[in-house]
C-alpha cells in the first residue's frame, strides 16, 4: 500500500476513465481542474463508484443516463453488463418491495419457513435505479435508507452490504412522474446531468455498434445469475461473486486491455483518500460556504418555511436567495467527493479548486431557490439545466468572495481558536455571514 | 469542543502597511475633531438652535478652543472635517455658526501657518471662517463662503478665492483680506484695523466704522464713503 | 515556444494557486502596445511582449511577468471586481471633474492605487520593481509618491510632498467608502490631470502605465448585469444617461452583435432612457411560469399497505401475497388520484395604456414610477411568451398619442412607454377597440385619472369583457366617479396609490395573481 500501489491505482481508474469515455459513452469534456479537462457526468459516476455514494442523473430520455452509470460500475467493480441489467429496479408506481429487496421462500413458506430469497438489487455493492422519480415516495425512501445503511431488511432477516454505491436515474418533469420530495432529494450526494453530446459526436454514436458487448461475458453471467439465485449465507455468496468479479476482470484485461479494480484495491483507495486532508484554504471555503447557506441573523438560522425579512442587510449574501437551510449531510459530501477528486488528480491536499469542481454537483439538487432568484437567472446563456447553472453561479460568487476576503477569514478563525483556548481576544468582526457565526459559536449574543 | 482547531496554527496579526498606519491614525484625530464638535454643538446649540450674538460667538469660540487643545491635528484633518461636514453621513448636525468657529479654532491653532481649504465643490456654505485669525496665519479659502468671514481678524491674511456673504471682516483689528468675487452687506461693520480688499462689487458697507480701510478694485471706499453700496 | 512563453506557462499554475484559483483562462503573450503591459479581453490575460522584453533590460523577465499578472488579478478579484463598480466609480469622478476624459483617468488611476494596494498587502510580489522602472509622466510620479508613501517600499520617485501626502489619507482598502475615496481622490488630482490635459489636450487615449481598464475585459452578461445595478442606483435616469453616453462607443465594442439587444451597436445610437428602464425593470424579475400540475381524474395503485383483518378484499394484490391471506404476508393496494400536467393556457396578450400628460413624470428627467411600473408588466407578459401593445396618451385628439400594435420587440415596446407628451390628457377609445384581438387582452392603464374624456373610457370599460387593472395617483372627483361606474364590473380592479412608489408592487401583484395564482 505504498506510493507504486497508488500509483497503478490510480493510473487504472485514469485508464477507466479513458476506456469509457473513448469507446462508450461519447461526450464533450465540461469540466476543467488543474489544467485536464473532463466530462463531468463521467467523472462524478466515477466518484461515486470510488466513494460509496449515491448519484443522481438527470437528462432527456436516451442520453445515457442509465448507461454511463452502467458502465462506471462494471469498471469498477468487476461485474459483467448482463449481470448488472438484471440487478437494476426500474422506476413505475407498481414496483413493490418484494420485487425491489427480496420475497419470502414460496416453496418454504408454504411449509411454514420464512425464508428470504434476496434480490439481486440488495445483494450486488452496485446499484441503478431507472427513472426514481417515477417510484411512490415511500419506495424512494426504502431504497435510499437501506443505500445510506448499506442495511436491507425483510420479514425476520436482514443483511449489510460491504460495500455499496448507487446510481439513481431521473427524467424532467413530464406526465406521470412524481417529484422527489427534499428530505428524498437531500441524501443524494450529487446530481448530474448526462448532457446530449453534441451532433457530431451523437452521429458518431449512431454509426457504432454499442461497444458494450466489450463488457459482456456470457458465460459468466450466467454463474454469475447461478450463485445469486442459490440458497446460501450471504458472506459465503459474497465471496463467490468476488471470485467470479477477478474471473471477469482478468478475461477483460485480456480481451479489451482494460484493468479493472478489485474489491481490495476499492478499500486501499477509499483509506487512502480519506487520508488527504483539506487544506487551510478549502477549509476556510467550505465554512464560507455552508454559512452563506445556513445563517439567518433575525431568525437564527434559514428554514423553509419561514420569509426573510425586508430591509436585512444580508442581501448581498446566499442566504437572501435560497429558501432553505443546507443539510448536514453536505458537507460530508463535499469532503468525501473533493478527496476523492484530490486523490484522483495525485493531489496531497484538497485544495479550493477541487472544492470548487465537486461543490456544484454537491449542492445542485439541496438548494430551494426563492422564486426572485430563479427569475433573475433563467434567461441567462447557459450549458446546464437551471438548478447545476445555479449552484455553478454560486459557488462561482462565493469563490469570488472568498479570493477577496480569505485572509481575513482565516484570521478570524484563528482568532477564535485562541479565544476557545481561554485567550482575552476580541473576535474579528466583518460584514460576512461566517463572522457573525463565528461570533455566535464564541457564545456572543450577535443581534444588528 | 472547540471548533475551529485546524486554524491554531494561523497567525492572528495581519501584515501591515503603512496605510493602514495612517488610516488608522487619521480616523482616531478625526473622531476627537468630530466629538469636539457634537460636543461644541451640544453646549451651546440648545435645540439646534444657535443665534449670533457677540457674547455667544466669543464662548463657543473659547470652548472650541479648549476642546481642540489635546487633538494632535494639521491641516489635512481640517479639510476632511469640512469634507465630513458638507457630507454630513458622519456628522448627525451641522449648524453653519458653530462650525465655522469650530473650523476658525482648528485654523488658528494648526501648526502649519499657510492653510488652504477648498470649498468649491461644497453643497453647504459655511461662516465664520477666518474668525480671529492671528498674525502670522494665512488662510486661503478657494470657492465662495458666508457670512461674517474674516470677523474679528486678528493680524492674520485671508484670501478669498470666490464671494462671501454679508457682515465680511466684521469687528477685524488687524491683518488683511482679499476677496476676489464679491461680498454682501455690512462689509467692515465694526471694524477697527487692518484692510479689506475687494475685487469684485460690494453689495454695502458697515455703518459702524472704527478704523482701518476698505479698497474696491484697488480704490479706496471707506472710511471715506460710508454707508454706500457700490 | 518561445522564452516568454514558456515561463509565463510556468508561472501561471503558482500565480493562480497564490490568488486562489480564480477561474480565468492561461494568460498568453502577445504583440502589443510597449507602454501597456498588459490586456484583458474577455477574461483572458494577454501580456505585450514588447513591454516585457522593454522591462528585462532591468529586472528578470520571470519578475515582470509575475507583477503583471499579479496587477490583473489582483483588478479581477478585488477592484474594480465588476462592471458596475467600474462605472459606479467613474459615475463619481465625474461628479467631481466633470469632463469624461479626467474622470476615466482618475478612475483607471484609483482601481490601479487600490487593486495593487491589495495585492501589495496579501501577497509577496514584484510590482513595485515594475513601477520603479516605468516610464512615467508626472501624473504617474505623483501616483508613485502615494504608493511609496502607503506602501513603505521606494518607487524611485523623488517629491509630490503635498499631493502624496493628502492622498495616502485615504482608506482604499475600505470597499464601502470607495465612492467617497473616489471623491476625494478625484479632487486632489484635478489640477494635475489639468495639466496633463492642457499639455496635450488631443490625447483622448490616456492608459495608465500598465494596463489599459478598457470594457472589453468584461463579458456581455457581466456588463448588462452592470448596467442593471446602476439603473437601480442611480436616482435620475439623466444620471444614468450620462454615463452611459460617455462609454457609448466602448460598450457598443464590448457587446459586439450581443449588444443590439440593449440598443448598443454599430450604427445605432444608444437610448439612454429606454435603456434606464429596461435594465431597472430587469430588477423586479418574476419567474416563467410553470407548467399547471392538475389531477388526472382516476385512481391508480400507488402503494401497497399492509392488510388487516377487517380490511375489505378488494384491493388485495394476490401476487405480492403470495396467494395468502394472513396478516403480515398479504399486501393490499393504497390508490390516489394521479397528479399530470395539465394543458398549458396561454397567457393572454397584454395592452398597456399609459398616460404621458403634463400631470405625469416626466420619464427622461425623473423616476417615472408608472413608465417602470408599466415596463415591468410588459417584461412578465412578454417571458411568458405573450405580446403586448402599447397605447400612450395625452391629448389623443391633437395627434399626442403613439400607438404600438401588438410586438414582441423590447425596445420598441419600451420606446413607446418611455415616450413623454406632456400636454393635456384625452384618449381615444377606438384606439383601444383597435388593438382588441379574438383571444382577449388584459389591461393595464396607469394614470392620475384626469381624463377630459373620462366618460367615454367609463362606457368602455363597462362594455368591455378584458380583464382591466387601472392603478391612479392621488384621488379626486374624477377618480371617485371612475369607482362608482366599475364597482359592479368583477373584471375590473382599481388601485389608487399616494405613493409612486407603490404602483411597483401593485402592478407586479396583479400580474402574479392574473398569470400565477392557482398554478403549481
Amino acid at each position: 500500500m505504498g506510493m507504486d500501489k497508488n500509483g497503478i491505482l490510480r493510473e487504472t481508474v485514469r485508464e477507466i476513465y479513458e476506456y469509457i469515455s473513448e469507446n462508450l459513452y461519447f461526450n464533450r469534456p465540461d469540466l476543467e481542474i488543474k489544467g485536464e479537462r473532463f466530462n463531468a457526468g463521467l467523472l462524478m459516476g466515477l466518484l461515486t463508484g470510488l466513494s460509496q455514494g449515491k448519484e443522481l442523473i438527470i437528462g432527456e430520455p436516451g442520453l445515457g443516463k442509465t448507461t454511463s452509470a452502467e458502465y462506471v460500475c462494471s469498471l469498477l467493480y468487476q461485474f459483467p453488463l448482463g449481470t448488472i441489467w438484471g440487478s437494476e429496479v426500474s422506476g413505475h408506481p407498481e414496483q413493490t418491495e418484494e420485487k425491489i429487496i427480496g420475497r419470502p421462500d414460496l416453496g418454504r413458506l408454504n411449509q411454514g419457513e420464512e425464508v428470504v430469497v434476496w434480490s439481486h438489487f440488495t445483494l450486488l455493492p452496485v446499484k441503478i435505479v431507472d427513472e426514481i422519480n417515477r417510484l411512490p415516495e415511500t419506495k424512494q425512501s426504502m431504497i435510499l435508507d437501506g443505500v445510506d445503511r448499506g442495511n436491507w431488511a425483510y420479514l425476520n432477516d436482514a443483511i449489510i452490504n460491504r460495500e455499496y454505491c448507487l446510481f439513481a436515474t431521473a427524467n424532467y418533469e413530464d406526465r406521470g412522474t412524481n417529484t422527489i420530495i427534499a428530505p428524498l432529494i437531500d441524501r443524494f450526494d450529487v446530481m448530474v446531468e448526462s448532457k446530449h453530446p453534441s451532433a457530431n459526436l451523437a452521429y458518431l454514436i449512431g454509426m457504432k455498434d454499442s461497444n458494450g458487448a466489450a463488457l459482456r461475458h456470457e458465460a459468466l453471467e450466467s454463474e454469475f445469475q447461478l450463485v445469486l439465485t442459490e440458497r446460501m449465507p450471504y458472506s459465503a455468496r459474497m465471496e463467490q461473486i468476488e471470485g467470479l468479479c477477478a474471473r471477469f476482470g482478468q478475461d477483460l484485461e485480456k480481451a479489451a486491455g482494460i484493468r479493472t479494480l478489485s474489491s481490495a484495491d476499492r478499500e486501499t483507495i477509499r483509506t487512502q483518500k480519506g487520508r488527504i486532508p483539506l487544506d487551510l484554504d478549502s477549509n476556510a471555503f467550505l465554512r464560507l460556504v455552508l454559512s452563506e447557506l445556513s445563517f439567518c441573523y433575525r431568525l437564527g438560522q434559514k428554514r423553509s418555511h419561514e420569509t426573510c425579512h425586508e430591509g436585512c442587510h444580508f442581501t448581498e449574501y446566499y442566504c437572501n436567495r435560497v429558501r432553505n437551510c443546507i443539510s448536514n449531510r453536505f458537507p460530508t459530501s463535499a469532503r468525501v467527493f473533493s478527496q476523492a477528486l484530490a486523490w484522483l488528480l495525485g493531489d496531497e491536499t484538497v485544495d479550493v479548486e477541487h472544492l470548487k469542481a465537486v461543490l456544484p454537483f454537491v449542492l445542485a439538487h439541496r438548494v430551494q431557490w426563492k422564486e426572485d432568484a430563479l427569475a433573475q437567472r433563467e434567461k441567462e446563456p447557459r450549458s446546464d439545466p437551471l438548478q447545476i447553472y445555479m449552484a455553478k453561479e454560486a459557488v462561482k460568487e462565493m469563490h469570488r468572495r472568498y479570493m477577496e476576503q480569505g485572509p481575513q477569514v482565516k484570521k478570524a478563525l484563528a482568532v477564535a481558536c485562541r479565544i476557545m483556548e481561554g485567550e482575552a481576544m476580541e473576535p474579528v468582526r466583518g460584514d460576512h455571514p461566517l463572522y457573525w457565526e463565528i461570533r455566535r459559536d464564541l457564545g456572543e449574543e450577535v443581534v444588528e | 469542543m472547540n471548533p475551529f482547531l485546524d486554524f491554531r496554527s494561523v497567525p492572528c496579526e495581519q501584515k501591515e502597511i503603512p496605510l493602514d498606519r495612517i488610516v488608522r491614525a487619521k480616523d482616531k484625530v478625526m473622531d476627537h475633531i468630530v466629538e469636539g464638535y457634537l460636543r461644541l454643538v451640544e453646549e451651546e446649540a440648545k435645540d439646534l438652535v444657535w443665534l449670533v450674538e457677540h457674547s455667544r460667538v466669543v464662548k463657543a469660540y473659547n470652548s472650541a478652543v479648549e476642546t481642540i487643545r489635546d487633538i494632535p491635528f494639521d491641516q489635512d484633518d481640517i479639510e476632511e472635517f469640512c469634507a465630513e461636514m458638507d457630507a454630513s453621513d458622519k456628522i448627525p448636525y451641522m449648524i453653519s455658526g458653530p462650525a465655522g468657529i469650530y473650523v476658525s479654532a482648528l485654523v488658528n491653532h494648526a501648526q502649519e501657518d499657510h492653510i488652504v481649504l477648498k470649498l468649491k465643490d461644497y453643497r453647504r456654505t459655511f461662516h465664520f471662517f477666518g474668525y480671529r485669525l492671528p498674525e502670522g496665519k494665512t488662510l486661503i479659502l478657494e470657492g465662495n463662503s458666508g457670512d461674517f468671514i474674516g470677523a474679528g481678524l486678528a493680524g492674520g491674511r485671508l484670501v478669498v478665492k470666490g464671494s462671501t456673504g454679508n457682515w465680511c471682516g466684521a469687528g477685524m483689528t488687524r491683518g488683511e483680506i482679499l476677496v476676489i468675487g464679491y461680498t454682501g452687506q455690512n462689509t467692515g461693520e465694526w471694524m477697527r484695523g487692518g484692510e479689506i480688499h475687494v475685487d469684485g462689487r460690494i453689495r454695502g458697507l458697515g455703518k459702524r466704522f472704527f478704523g482701518g480701510r476698505i479698497y474696491q478694485q484697488g480704490r479706496l471706499v471707506a472710511p471715506d464713503e460710508p454707508s454706500r453700496s457700490i | 515556444m518561445s522564452d516568454l512563453d514558456r515561463i509565463l506557462r510556468e508561472l501561471w499554475p503558482e500565480v493562480r494557486k497564490r490568488h486562489l484559483f480564480p477561474e480565468l483562462p492561461a494568460p498568453t503573450c502577445a504583440e502589443g502596445e510597449q507602454r501597456v503591459g498588459l490586456d484583458m479581453k474577455k477574461k483572458r490575460i494577454s501580456i505585450s511582449r514588447e513591454f516585457v522584453e522593454e522591462m528585462s533590460r532591468q529586472l528578470k523577465p520571470a519578475e515582470v511577468l509575475e507583477g503583471l499578472l499579479d496587477h490583473a488579478l489582483s483588478h479581477y478579484l478585488y477592484c474594480p471586481w465588476d462592471f458596475s463598480t467600474h462605472l459606479k466609480l467613474y459615475g463619481e469622478a465625474k461628479r467631481v471633474l466633470k469632463d469624461k476624459e479626467m474622470a476615466r483617468t482618475a478612475t483607471d488611476y484609483f482601481m490601479d492605487v487600490v487593486a495593487d494596494t491589495y495585492c501589495i498587502s496579501q501577497k509577496d510580489t514584484p510590482l513595485p520593481k515594475i513601477y520603479k522602472n516605468l516610464n512615467r509622466s508626472n501624473l504617474d510620479k505623483a501616483v508613485h509618491a502615494l504608493c511609496q508613501r502607503i506602501w513603505g517600499l521606494d518607487l524611485g520617485v523623488a517629491g509630490f510632498e503635498e499631493i502624496s501626502r493628502k492622498l495616502s489619507r485615504i482608506p482604499y482598502m475600505d470597499r464601502s467608502r470607495w465612492k467617497e475615496n473616489i471623491r476625494r481622490f478625484s479632487k486632489a488630482v484635478r489640477t494635475l490631470l489639468e495639466t496633463e490635459k492642457e499639455r496635450d489636450p488631443n490625447s483622448s487615449d490616456r492608459k495608465g502605465p500598465i494596463d489599459s481598464h478598457e470594457f472589453h475585459q468584461y463579458s456581455v452578461q457581466e456588463i448588462e448585469q452592470g448596467l442593471k445595478e446602476l439603473a437601480a442606483e442611480t436616482a435620475t435616469p439623466s444620471e444614468f444617461k450620462e454615463i452611459v453616453e460617455d462609454f457609448e462607443k466602448e460598450l457598443s465594442e464590448a457587446t459586439g452583435p450581443a449588444g443590439r439587444g440593449m440598443g448598443l451597436g454599430a450604427g445605432q445610437s444608444v437610448d439612454a432612457d429606454i435603456l434606464y428602464y429596461m435594465k431597472l425593470a430587469e430588477n423586479y424579475l418574476l419567474a416563467i411560469r410553470k407548467r399547471p400540475v392538475q389531477k388526472s381524474g382516476a385512481l391508480y395503485p400507488h402503494r401497497h399497505v399492509p392488510w388487516e383483518v377487517g380490511r375489505p378484499f378488494r384491493d388485495i394484490d394476490p401476487w405480492t401475497s403470495f396467494g395468502k391471506i394472513m396478516p403480515g404476508i398479504t399486501q393490499s393496494w393504497e390508490r390516489l388520484e394521479g397528479d399530470v400536467f395539465g394543458r398549458e393556457e396561454g397567457i393572454p396578450d397584454c395592452i398597456a395604456i399609459i398616460d404621458s400628460s403634463g400631470s405625469m413624470t416626466d420619464p427622461k428627467r425623473h423616476l417615472s414610477h408608472a413608465v417602470l411600473g408599466a415596463a415591468c408588466a410588459c417584461d412578465a407578459y412578454l417571458r411568458n411568451d405573450a405580446r403586448v401593445a402599447v397605447y400612450n396618451f395625452s391629448d389623443a385628439y391633437s395627434g399626442g398619442q403613439q400607438i404600438l400594435p401588438y410586438s414582441r420587440n423590447r425596445k420598441d415596446i419600451y420606446r413607446t412607454l418611455c415616450h413623454y407628451f406632456g400636454g393635456g390628457t384625452q384618449l381615444l377609445v377606438e384606439n383601444i377597440q383597435g388593438l382588441q384581438t379574438e383571444r382577449v387582452p388584459d389591461i393595464f392603464l396607469i394614470t392620475d385619472m384626469q381624463i377630459t374624456n373620462l366618460e367615454a373610457l367609463i362606457q368602455y370599460f363597462n362594455e368591455s369583457k378584458n380583464r382591466i387593472t387601472a392603478v391612479h395617483i392621488g384621488d379626486n372627483k374624477r377618480v371617485q366617479t371612475f369607482r362608482r361606474s366599475m364597482a359592479v364590473r368583477k373584471n375590473v380592479s382599481i388601485y389608487p396609490v399616494d405613493k409612486k412608489e407603490d404602483i411597483l408592487r401593485i402592478v407586479l401583484g396583479k400580474i402574479w395573481e392574473y398569470i400565477y395564482s392557482g398554478r403549481s
